[in-house]
């Protein structure tokens, strides 16, 4: 997960701000969300049957969920719409033998637009194209009052923003089979945000004595995406779909600022030591998930359709949040690496779509999502856990413009953290979240 | 660890409510009747002193009020603040100035008219338990009262519950003093034992269920770690460099080796420029043995310990006790450090948040922490679930209030200890290890050469 620097990452960072110049209007900082930081909300009528739509991707989120839908696409579509992420609950109950029994801490309401727009154009009968932008991933973690937060020390805020342009290319093989391959490039920045904090020798006690904001250019990375979605009979379809890992590598800035102890002496020792108010460069980098899909999709009666998907996603990749600080001596502060040992994981979707009259379907789907992080390593900076979602949904079709919204509850299983890394740090509570979704699309 | 060489003082009797039961899930231990047994580490002595803003944090009430819930009813021989001797405080980090807090400690418990169930006693070791009642007004009177030894008073109170940690004194005096004599300043392997087996088995006969703690190197601590062997420039905090090389301090047999340390005591020695080669400003005059651990000290000192230790684990094998590794956390300590909540705690003098202003003794901090180590082997051992302590008290906050001192016209007479004076100028890489708090891994200071 770390990266020293080379031609090779220079370019491809000039190469992020010219793309983030693109981009960076759609932007917007995404919730914990699809567990782990993955977002699985990329347009509404999917997720009104939680994402269970590998086998159906017959609206312009199929760019996200099977690009091999593109094959069957016949006439132009385009979709604009954004999902509304609301935590309605994001709670931290302490355990000894710190923060210790009774004490309580919450992070700041989230309430977040995230955008997706898809435009699919046929070419022939047998080629499609197609382009999408959305946001497969994202996080933001950030704790109320952080200055007397317990985990300042560890996190106070973390936020990653991603935005994936999706180029894409659909070949309808055979009248039931096609496939799909795109190209991604994701822009992403990333901010962290913690206090420094140190002994002090007079009180020994724990002394604030700065605040670090650390904060990345726009960077981009690169990967493909690839389906196939084979309609053998009118009432069965099955799906596979798969999008790579990419790897973004980022470089940005980080600032001290010094926080008085209240002792002259101590401050002036602390001075010394960290290079306060500079602009320190640092490089990091995340390597993002590949994920795959597996949907299949029954029609139970001509109106009722029910589709149930597997995902994987390789969680591994995350194994560790590694930061350099690469401005040499009197400009940096030691390297630190997070270690985050997540494991692969899969999440379970179920989709029912209803269609009551040709132009109207209500859709419903529940969804498990399985965390990948370890307990171990469950902390301020990303506190993960088992999520279930249940969605409804409604969908109108009419001619010129049609519509789908969809509410999603999301319930976080209580997470507790009860041990550590060997050499880890010791911060043990349970971690309470529930959030609500709604989403709302275009279409033309 | 350190003997108080004399104590006027008058005991009177007063009664004292007995200890009641709990809801704490204390599994198949019982802390209706809790004792300790130690030395300075149980009694709570910190910072060069024994006193009350300090024994009240000591890790056997910690244990007491975790297993019982109760917040009376565990006695200690409580001394008011400052202490007996004076406990010290930093009066400045730059110049460096530590010394004893003024004025001096009364006790406060005296007139008990039963045993404390703290009955350990700074500065004793393993015989200490088990066969000295009095010492001439000193530690020992204070806290035993006349009524027997640590043992026999503990015996005495029909324990359901007992800890036991000691054997520090019996390898702490050689390193304190920079001299190892057997028999004298380092106890013999084999009286050792014998006095440990005495000790357990005399608990273990009353049924009390016991834990243990085992000794840890001593050669790891900030008394001895502290100072660099080599010259240092005070304005830089860089060692002195002469033809490229470090200078090493002068030691009673010549220039200090790489596995020589110097004594904390010996600061006072090298602001007067003894231990320093002329030429470099100091007055040539080689610091006295009494300053210097050398590395032939250290390795008798370190193999004595794993001896002791040896003889430890088989005696609370033998017992059924629950045993801490107290030797396997301070090394931990001194590799890793310990990282709660983002802040790492390491055995670094002054900042490590671990060691108190003696360079010996814990502070409130790592005291809640040793309670802890105490409190998962007792579960682990006994099938109880007692609460951790919660480290964030020992954490955040301005530290101990000052006790409101209790004058007393009849004051007993006190002996200062030499821990306590004035440790003027200490140059080396203390201020340098102030910040850490950005990754445990790579920040940590290290001291090149350092064992693990």
């Amino acid at each position: 997960m770390r990266r020293r620097g080379g031609i090779i990452g220079k370019t491809l960072a000039a190469a992020g701000k010219l793309s983030a110049l693109g981009a960076i209007g759609l932007l917007a900082a995404a919730p914990i969300h699809a567990a782990g930081f993955g977002i699985f909300e990329q347009g509404t009528k999917a997720m009104g049957m939680a994402g269970a739509f590998t086998a159906q991707a017959d609206d312009p989120s199929l760019l996200f969920h099977n690009a091999g839908g593109l094959a069957f696409i016949e006439e132009r579509q385009v979709s604009v719409g954004t999902t509304w992420f609301r935590s309605t609950k994001a709670e931290l109950e302490g355990a000894n033998p710190f923060p210790g029994e009774g004490y309580t801490a919450e992070q700041k309401d989230l309430s977040q637009l995230l955008p997706h727009i898809g435009w699919l154009q046929p070419v022939n009968d047998t080629f499609k194209l197609g382009i999408g932008v959305n946001a497969p991933f994202g996080l933001t973690t950030e704790w109320e009052d952080p200055d007397a937060f317990a985990g300042r020390f560890l996190s106070t805020k973390a936020a990653l923003r991603a935005v994936d342009i999706n180029p894409t290319l659909g070949w309808k093989v055979s009248p039931t089979f096609g496939i799909g391959i795109g190209a991604v490039a994701r822009v992403s920045d990333v901010e962290l945000r913690r206090n420094v904090g140190t002994l002090n020798p007079f009180t020994q006690r724990v002394a604030d004595v700065g605040r670090l904001v650390l904060e990345s250019d726009f960077s981009t990375g690169y990967g493909f995406n690839a389906g196939l979605l084979h309609k053998i009979n009118p009432s069965f379809s099955w799906g596979l779909s798969y999008r790579s890992k990419v790897k973004v590598e980022y470089e940005g800035e980080a600032e001290v600022t010094q926080i008085s102890t209240g002792n002259p002496q101590l401050d002036a020792a602390v001075r010394a030591q960290i290079p306060f108010g500079k602009k320190l460069p640092v490089e990091t980098e995340i390597e993002f998930p590949d994920m795959a899909s597996l949907g299949l999709a029954f029609s139970l009666t001509p109106t009722l359709l029910l589709e149930t998907d597997f995902n994987w996603t390789g969680w591994s990749s995350f194994d560790s949040v590694g930061i350099d600080f690469v401005g040499g001596a009197g400009n940096s502060l030691p390297d630190s690496n997070i270690p985050q040992q997540w494991e692969d994981a899969n999440n379970y979707r179920a989709g029912l779509r209803w269609s009551v009259s040709p132009a109207n379907q209500w859709r419903f789907g529940y969804v498990f999502d399985e965390s990948p992080q370890p307990e171990e390593t469950v902390s301020p900076l990303l506190p993960d856990a088992n999520r279930n979602g249940i969605t409804v949904g409604f969908g109108h079709d009419g001619p010129g413009l049609g519509y789908d919204v969809a509410v999603m509850y999301l319930d976080f299983e209580e997470r507790t953290r009860a041990k550590s890394l060997e050499d880890g740090e010791t911060f043990f509570g349970t971690y309470n979240t529930k959030a609500v979704l709604l989403g709302v699309t275009l279409n033309w | 660890m350190l003997r108080l060489k004399t104590l006027a003082g008058a005991l009177a009797f007063a009664l004292i409510l007995p200890v009641t039961a709990s809801a704490v899930d204390t599994g198949s231990a019982d802390f209706t009747r809790y004792v300790a047994i130690g030395d300075s580490l149980t009694a709570g002595f910190m910072s060069g002193g024994l006193y009350q803003s300090a024994q009240r944090n000591s890790y056997p009430i910690l244990i007491f009020r975790q297993a019982t819930a109760q917040t009376a009813g565990f006695e200690q021989p409580i001394v008011s603040d400052p202490g007996i001797p004076a406990g010290s405080e930093l009066r400045s980090l730059s110049p460096l100035i530590i010394g004893p807090r003024p004025g001096s400690g009364v006790p406060l418990n005296l007139t008990l008219n039963r045993s404390y169930n703290n009955l350990a006693v700074p500065g004793a070791d393993v015989h200490d338990a088990v066969a000295t009642v009095t010492d001439n007004g000193g530690l020992h009177d204070l806290i035993l009262r006349g009524r027997g030894t640590q043992l026999q008073q503990a015996v005495g109170q029909r324990p359901t519950f007992t800890t036991i940690w000691i054997g520090n004194n019996d390898v702490l005096g050689a390193a304190l003093s920079g001299r190892v004599i057997e028999g004298v300043t380092i106890t013999p392997v084999a009286q050792f034992e014998a006095d440990l087996k005495t000790l357990v088995a005399a608990i273990g006969a009353t049924g009390s269920k016991i834990a243990m703690g085992n000794v840890p190197d001593v050669a790891g601590i900030p008394f001895v770690i502290t100072i660099p062997r080599v010259v240092v420039n005070p304005a830089t905090s860089q060692p002195v460099l002469i033809n490229g090389q470090p200078v090493p301090i002068i030691g009673p047999n010549g220039p200090l080796g790489a596995n020589d340390r110097v004594l904390l005591t010996a600061s006072t020695e090298l602001a007067k420029g003894n231990g320093i080669p002329v030429q470099l400003g100091g007055s040539g005059q080689p610091l006295a043995d009494q300053y210097i651990l050398d590395a032939n000290e250290i390795s008798t000192i370190s193999a004595r310990v794993a001896a002791y230790n040896g003889i430890i684990a088989s005696v609370a094998n033998t017992a059924g006790a629950a045993l801490v590794d107290a030797n396997g956390v301070f090394r931990e300590v001194a590799s890793t450090g310990i990282n709660i909540g983002g802040i790492t705690f390491t055995e670094n003098f002054l900042t490590g948040g671990i060691f108190s202003y003696d360079g010996v003794h814990p502070t409130a901090f790592g005291y809640a922490y040793v309670a802890n180590l105490f409190i998962e082997a007792i579960n682990a051992k006994f099938g109880g679930e007692i609460p951790l302590v919660n480290l964030a008290n020992f954490m955040f906050g301005t530290g101990q209030a000052a006790s409101p001192s209790i004058a007393s016209a009849n004051a007993p007479e006190l002996i200062d200890l030499d821990l306590g004076a004035e440790i003027p100028t200490l140059s080396p890489a203390m201020v340098k290890t102030l910040f850490w708090a950005l990754d445990v891994k790579t920040q940590k200071p290290r001291k090149p050469g350092r064992r693990k």
